[in-house]
């Protein structure tokens, strides 16, 4: 419980309208994207990186648990506040503090959605690679938290790639600026990496430097339908061992493909098994060589039919039509249980395989759908919570899938994160050495163990 | 604890278990972007829904100020929702239920009871005519404001209602092709029979009979959406009673809002009454059903019959037209394309698309009065887009949006605003301006 003075504090830290405590509030903010929930305390909006400061100084003081949030779309329950304690969000944060076009990088808030940051370096022709689904809504603090992924993925690699430097508040309060706006740097320890991805355990990052391209002259999409989806995954492994890297190389099965149309109707073949949707950029000519070449890799492993995009809407309607691909999923029944197991790209047609055996075998609704060029599948169970016989069988068959990644190879998450939902499947891959130096990392950062306790692994927090 | 009878039907809290809690409405909500607080997300709500329906959570007042301040009911959740959850639905039965159980302030069941007795509508307009004329001018030179909407914004109301310009049936110019009822809506009854006289004109010319039920009552919705179903049966049955026909080919509306509400609103009002017991019969359901089936927006329709459309003289400079898509009649109609269609095919126009062109206008009604400053945040950025399109004029196709957009515009830019329909009626009469 915190007390009425620490309350006040906070209270007098942030300004009255920036703390929240009313029950709707509180319910508000018990919630993300993943299946877990848990009330907080407080809610509190931070507007400075020295307000910030102030709050987890008291906190650690205190301790009084600190969960950090952004837009709270996070899949693997990073942002519920399982100890309950201080929701700290993020979204009024969200001012551009520099932007340098020659040297191609922009400083922002954490709090500034993905996309929202993408439209102001795209006027001036520089992207940034990155683009989870939930970009339009999913601010920088939380990408950086969770390294996030996205289809550009198998080309461009992950948020960890594209960070230049962070600003980070300690959990007592002290402020922390690593790495620089410089494309190298190697001044020092890299304390930029090892907040990348942290979820939110390590410290709270108020601002990010983001690394910029120029954008591409030209791009291309292309979709292929199969048969076998065993082809369309054997499609994939060919592709990327032909030595072309397309931007992005996603694959949808039947039932994606199914739950997409009944929810978008942009026209897509409901008795395909499979689906890829490719895209390739840089200069024309070489563009519609690598097409050329993924077309005839397709046809090889008898896609039904190969379709490059000839209008920027079609292009649009299908790349949204793949964002949209987990909401679609709870268009029939609620819960949609979304994992994130990675393997090397040449075992991904034995985990697709594989998983949809495991679906059958447990008789649930399961989708598979891949980032596939990076071997990340997001297997897809369709399901009820409230059927609690069903959801034995749920928690068996995600037993069983995670089981199956880490033998193929793999591993437990490419770019959600572990949050509470993979907590009880980190010993698949580590062991005590490991979890030693986790433990010791956290503590020297965190020595009350504030920051967004109870999250990643129970390994973490033995004494 | 025993439950009493349920809050909301079966058909409207099952959508609640749709949610994935995605949270990609957070990026279509237009309050939701000015507030960034998860409970002006339609997400918050519909999961403060959940708590309310497993009895967690009451409807307490600070809930009802969420679902009334921080929620325009503009449907962009709903059109933006991947898995199919209608959260119109859902927080339009819960503002009813929040009104139920914290009473509404008397002045407002006062304008609802006039607006939903036509003939008591039709006087009190009749005085507010008056009124705008007598008084207008000191509250526009004082630059009088109510919650966001300047009183110079407001057009001034029509010299007589629409409903008594024209005969009950005005005939096909020509062979007659088609025949339908015209469900004229408050806003031209009262305020734009410019707007109403461009629908006849165009209607007619096209070929079709149009038949002007006389007494038209309101659609209803501005009572039903401030939570005072009960008040708005009256308006939907008078509806129902004047324009649930089968001899018509289509029933005509001009406002996005009314539109919405015969073609969706009415069903899920009257059903849901039906299935928590109220005296709601079979027939009058079906009734709802068989408008809804015949409902089109007048853009929808013309552009249906797009040869019916006489020639149109070219003549004179093009213009720059842009257009507004109010959200009740691209999100909740599906309605996009055929204005646009109808505007591109007018011979001096110079079709230009503005940024964000479906994104709401802050007006929500009554919103831009009650809650003045969340609406001003809103409508600014729509101004901002509509003057940076470079057009001379911005066609839309509601009445509020209409207000609303051109209350806030600058005058020194001179960018008119207009119904679609009325640049179609001026080609057509050759008029070239």
């Amino acid at each position: 419980m915190i007390e009425k003075d620490v309350l006040n504090n906070l209270r007098t830290i942030v300004g009255e309208e920036n703390l929240l405590t009313s029950k709707e509030d509180l319910i508000n903010y018990s919630y993300d994207s993943s299946i877990d929930e848990a009330m907080p305390e407080v809610v509190l909006f931070p507007g400075t990186t020295e307000q910030v400061s102030e709050i987890l100084k008291m906190a650690s003081k205190k301790k009084i648990p600190v969960t950090v949030r952004g837009a709270g779309t996070n899949l693997s329950g990073g942002t519920v506040p399982l100890k309950g304690g201080i929701v700290l969000v993020m979204t009024r944060m969200k001012k551009v503090i520099e932007f340098s076009k020659e040297n191609r990088y922009i400083i922002v808030e954490a709090g500034l959605p993905n996309l929202e940051m993408q439209k102001i370096v795209m006027k001036e022709g520089l992207f940034f690679p990155p683009d989870p689904a939930s970009w339009a809504v999913a601010t920088m603090g939380g990408n950086v938290g969770e390294n996030a992924g996205g289809p550009r993925g198998v080309k461009y690699g992950v948020t960890r790639d594209w960070i230049l430097g962070l600003k980070v508040v300690m959990a007592d309060g002290r402020v922390i600026n690593t790495g620089g706006v410089t494309m190298k740097n190697v001044t020092g320890i890299d304390l930029t990496s090892l907040f990348c991805g942290s979820e939110g355990l390590l410290g709270v990052v108020t601002e990010v430097a983001l690394k910029l391209l120029p954008i591409p002259p030209f791009q291309q999409s292309i979709q292929a339908f199969f048969d076998d989806v065993d082809d369309a995954s054997k499609t994939v492994a060919d592709i990327i061992a032909s030595g072309i890297i397309p931007v992005s190389l996603e694959l949808l099965d039947r039932v994606v493909i199914n739950m997409v149309e009944d929810s978008r109707k942009i026209g897509l073949p409901r008795d395909a098994e499979g689906m890829l949707i490719m895209m390739v950029d840089g200069f024309e000519d070489d563009c519609r060589k690598q097409s050329a070449q993924i077309e005839k890799i397709c046809k090889k492993h008898k896609a039904k039919n190969v379709e490059i995009a000839q209008t920027k809407e079609q292009e649009d309607a299908l790349w949204k039509a793949r964002r949209d691909a987990f909401g679609v999923m709870s268009q029939k029944r609620p819960n949609c249980i979304l994992e994130d197991v990675t393997v090397p790209v040449s075992n991904l047609p034995a985990m697709v395989k594989g998983t949809l055996e495991i679906g059958e075998k447990y008789d649930l609704t399961v989708g598979v759908m891949a980032h596939a060029g990076d071997g990340n599948t997001h297997p897809m169970i369709v399901t009820d919570k409230r059927d609690a016989e069903e959801w034995e069988r749920v928690e068996k068959a995600i037993g069983e899938i995670f089981k199956l990644a880490v033998d193929l190879g793999g591993t437990l998450s490419g770019e959600h994160g572990i949050g509470i939902s993979k907590k009880p499947f980190m010993d698949l891959i580590y062991g005590e050495p490991e979890y030693q130096l986790m433990r010791e990392l956290k503590k020297v950062v965190d020595p009350e163990g504030i920051l967004n306790p109870g999250k990643m692994a129970d390994a973490l927090y033995a004494e | 604890m025993e439950k009493a009878k349920p809050l909301l039907s079966d058909q409207t809290s099952e959508h609640i278990y749709h949610c994935a809690k995605c949270g990609l409405c957070l990026d279509a909500c237009p309050v939701y972007r000015e507030m960034l607080v998860e409970s002006a997300s339609p997400r918050g709500k519909v999961q403060l829904a959940r708590h309310i329906v497993e009895g967690d959570l009451e409807i307490t007042k600070h809930m009802e100020d969420i679902l009334f301040s921080q929620c325009l009911l503009c449907g962009s959740c709903v059109a933006a929702c991947p898995s199919g959850v209608k959260q119109d639905e859902l927080f339009s039965s819960l503002r009813w239920r929040a009104a139920e159980r914290h009473g509404m302030p008397i002045v407002k069941k006062l304008f609802f009871f006039v607006m939903a007795h036509k003939w008591i509508m039709s006087t009190s307009a009749w005085f507010g005519k008056w009124a705008r004329k007598l008084f207008s001018g000191p509250a526009i030179e004082k630059k009088v404001i109510v919650g966001n909407l300047p009183i110079s914004g407001v057009p001034a109301f029509n010299e007589q209602p629409f409903n008594s310009l024209y005969p009950e049936v005005v005939p096909a110019v020509g062979e007659k092709r088609a025949s339908v009822l015209y469900f004229h809506g408050c806003a031209t009854n009262f305020v734009f029979d410019n707007i109403g006289k461009a629908v006849v004109s165009v209607l007619t010319k096209m070929g079709v009979e149009v038949r002007i039920p006389r007494g038209q009552s309101c659609c209803g919705l501005p009572i039903f959406l401030s939570g005072d179903r009960k008040t708005s049966l009256i308006c939907i049955k008078e509806v129902l009673d004047q324009f649930a026909r089968e001899d018509c080919d289509a029933v005509i509306v001009d406002c996005a809002t009314c539109g919405s509400a015969l073609r969706h609103e009415h069903s899920h009002i009257l059903k849901e009454l039906k299935a928590l017991g109220e005296n709601v019969d079979d027939e009058i359901i079906k009734k709802a059903e068989l408008l809804s089936s015949k409902v089109r927006d007048v853009s929808e329709y013309i552009a249906e019959h797009m040869d019916w459309i006489p020639e149109m003289k070219n003549g004179g400079p093009a213009v720059k037209v842009t257009y507004h898509d109010p959200c009740h009649l691209v999100k909740g109609q599906g309605v996009g394309a055929q204005p646009r269609n109808i505007l591109k095919a007018i011979p001096n126009v110079e079709f230009i698309e503005m940024n964000e062109a479906d994104r709401c206008c802050g007006g929500g009604g009554e919103y831009q009065i009650e809650y003045g400053d969340m609406s001003a945040r809103i409508t600014n950025r729509k101004v901002e887009n509509v003057e940076k399109s470079g057009a001379a004029m911005m066609a839309t196709g509601c009445p509020g949006c209409n207000i609303t957009i051109r209350a806030h515009l600058d005058p020194e830019k001179n960018i008119s605003v207009v119904h679609t329909v009325e640049l179609l009626a001026k080609a057509l009469e050759g008029d070239t301006n």
